[in-house]
């Protein structure tokens, strides 16, 4: 287990080093003067000698790039010229909406999932799995810019809660219960797609383990179809869900803009169609750099939780 | 002949018959024996033969799907066939325990092995989580598994095949089961551990006053161990009676042919196996006859058109099905 984590430690050094040699070129590979591109028509010279120290561009290209990984580490991802604001303090204001709405939808996912899942495998083919199958596959057919639309035509007309003014979204510092209510759509589009998901993934890994013999022994011993259920088929089970849920959340992350533009909710994915734009690679560049760094810390996360789950996986 | 109420289980008629794709599939038909208390009977057959439908039937362990079961199984004074899965969950564990053929796949991979046999006293018997633990280790203990408290925690591929049968068999023995069904408990296992894991079988069931049925494929396994021996074959019992009578007065020529193809007893270093010539038959399309007379030396025309029935031998409790039976001076197969 232990060579096991440090192996993949090692692993995920290596791959946020090419990200960041990646996100890094992203600016470099930018044509013309990179300092008047960066800052935009109308750069000031103080402010294009500013970034030319901050880029360090009189230096060798290998030498920029540590003198910008330098100030990474440090915190310091540059200046905006066109909002003036630090890129860290951008991203650091819109990162927990994207956490909390990514957080809220896959409670929302795994709460409907699995249990639905354990439901459909216990009778695979019975009526409830059919029809919960059934459901799922529909659900899986409905891209999210529409499940958004019948969501806020149901909210708003059926329950007669105004909602998507250009400001809806509140802040969870202020008013939690008004954060909740402005979260709500964005988590339940996104909660949909990953259920469906999850339901699929879960009902036949649970099937397939529900076959084994080892099932068989525990039902000899005794125990409840409840407790089997939980105890015995669900953890051996539940390794390709993780691995989805790994992706899908990762997939949340870099590519939540459209449930966040749609819904006026001012996350990342948001702030990257903003930051696109108006020309504002800088910030762009910190996106990118946050979101992938992100992906990748999230499914070394899922990968670590998973050999937890599963002992057989590390030891193979 | 005991009194019928001292049998701790009484089989009658008991068949057992999948819903398949290619039609119904009769894997276990008309069986009927008995089992005293502390009594250890053999069920021998070829793979195939039906013995795990039939132990597995015998508990009320079938899948629940697409199965049909006839016939009565009296386990204690309670009628197994037909019962609610909540019925015989109360009977599971305490009345009867399996032990499974593969212990590579009856113990879940990502589970504890002190967490599997926990549960069982936890769940069935209400102790409490400290004495659950301390009965557990008692419990690998028993089986001969060393540094019990360190196993306590290992997962089950942390630990060899013949150390996880030992931990099949601890589970199987954790409520103190009247019956034991050891179903091929040392296949896969070498020849060495086997004799362990057998001997162990033995010495428990006297200490715990156990009755055990044990199934084997090889008559070499029984022959020592049990005092009555169910040849089966196609789901049918082809001879039954005391192991002494089926060694050394067998009538039916697949007894025989078994007989010849497992390791002699008395010279196990031998281990040379003579298989019967020719496959078991296709129980989906089963003839009217015997269904050994493909394979059968001694075939006649009546045996391809008419299933012989079990009649009685000349020893009490001996019986077998066969039109040409061997005759019984036969003697040699034992020794
Ligand atoms: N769930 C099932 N559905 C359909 N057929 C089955 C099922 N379980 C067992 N069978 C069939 O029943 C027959 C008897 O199988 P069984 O496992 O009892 O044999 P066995 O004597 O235990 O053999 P082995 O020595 O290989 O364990 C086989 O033909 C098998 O294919
Ligand atoms: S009945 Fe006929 S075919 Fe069957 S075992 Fe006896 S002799 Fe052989
Ligand atoms: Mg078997």
């Amino acid at each position: 287990m232990l060579r096991y984590v440090i192996r993949r430690i090692l692993m995920l050094i290596g791959i946020v080093f090419i990200i960041s040699v990646g996100s890094f070129f992203l600016i470099h590979l930018l044509p013309g003067n990179i300092t008047a591109v960066i800052e935009g028509p109308g750069a000031s010279p103080e402010n294009q000698a500013k970034l030319f120290k901050l880029l360090g561009l009189n230096r060798p290209i290998y030498e920029q790039y540590f003198v910008w990984i330098g100030n990474i580490l440090h915190g310091n991802l540059g200046t905006s010229f066109i909002s003036q604001t630090p890129v860290v303090t951008t991203i650091g204001n819109a990162l927990p909406i994207d956490l909390e709405i990514m957080f809220l939808s896959q409670i929302l996912a795994f709460a409907v999932a699995i249990p639905m899942a354990m439901r459909s495998a216990r009778k695979p083919d019975g009526v409830i799995d059919r029809f919960f199958s059934a459901g799922s596959f529909t659900m899986l057919s409905v891209p999210s810019f529409i499940v958004i639309i019948l969501l806020v035509l149901f909210v708003s007309i059926k329950l007669g809660i105004p909602h998507t003014g250009p400001s809806s979204y509140v802040s969870l510092r202020g008013d939690w219960i008004g954060n909740l209510e402005s979260m709500a759509l964005p988590a339940i589009t996104l909660a949909v797609g990953s259920f469906v998901v999850y339901f699929r993934v879960l009902r036949s890994d649970l099937i397939a383990t529900l076959q084994e013999e080892f099932i068989t022994m525990a039902r000899s011993k005794g125990l409840s179809q409840r407790r089997i259920m939980w105890r015995h088929a669900f953890r051996p089970s539940s390794v390709a869900l993780l691995g989805a849920a790994g992706v899908n959340i990762g997939g949340l992350l870099a590519g939540g803009f459209v449930v966040q533009y749609l819904l006026n909710i001012p996350g990342l994915g948001y702030t990257l169609i903003a930051a696109i734009n108006t020309d504002d690679y800088l910030l762009v560049q910190g996106i990118v750099l946050v979101v992938s760094v992100g992906v990748v810390l999230i499914n070394f996360f899922f990968d670590f939780i998973i050999n937890i789950v599963d002992p057989r996986i590390s030891r193979e | 002949m005991t009194d019928v109420s001292e049998k701790l289980l009484i089989v009658e008629d008991l068949s057992t018959t999948f819903a398949t794709a290619g039609g119904p599939l009769p894997a276990v038909a008309n069986i009927s024996f008995d089992l005293g208390r502390n009594e250890t009977i053999g069920i021998v057959g070829e793979s195939g033969s039906g013995k795990t439908v039939l132990s597995r039937t015998i508990m009320g362990l079938q899948p629940r799907t697409n199965v049909s079961v006839t016939g009565s199984v009296l386990l204690d004074g309670n009628e197994m066939v037909g019962a609610s899965e909540d019925f015989k969950r109360r009977l599971w564990g305490t009345e009867v325990a399996m032990v499974f053929q593969d212990p590579m796949t009856s113990l879940n991979p990502v589970m504890r092995i002190g967490k599997q046999i926990d549960e069982a006293l936890r769940v069935r018997l209400g102790m409490s989580k400290q004495d659950a633990k301390a009965r557990a280790i008692e419990l690998l203990e028993l089986v001969g598994i060393p540094s019990p408290v360190q196993r306590y925690k290992a997962y089950p591929g942390q630990l060899s095949g013949g150390m996880r049968q030992r931990v099949v068999i601890a589970i199987a023995l954790a409520c103190s089961p009247k019956l034991l069904m050891a179903d091929e408990p040392t296949t896969g296992l070498d020849v060495t551990i086997q004799a362990q894991i057998l001997n162990l079988l033995d010495e428990l069931k006297e200490r715990l006053h156990m009755s055990v049925v044990l199934v084997t494929h090889d008559l070499g396994v029984v022959a020592t161990r049990t005092s009555r021996i169910v040849v089966m074959y196609a789901g049918r019992i082809v001879e039954i009676g005391a192991t002494r009578d089926v060694f050394a007065n067998h009538r039916m020529p697949y007894t025989r042919a078994l007989l010849e193809s497992s390791p002699k007893v008395s010279n196990a270093s031998h281990t040379r196996l003579i298989t019967i010539p020719g496959r078991p038959p296709n129980l989906l399309k089963l003839t009217q006859g015997c269904s050994f007379a493909p394979r059968c030396s001694y075939a006649t025309d009546k045996c391809h058109q008419e299933r012989p029935e079990l009649q009685a031998a000349d020893q009490p409790g001996h019986s077998f099905a066969c039109w040409n039976p061997l005759p019984t001076t036969r003697g040699d197969s034992a020794t």
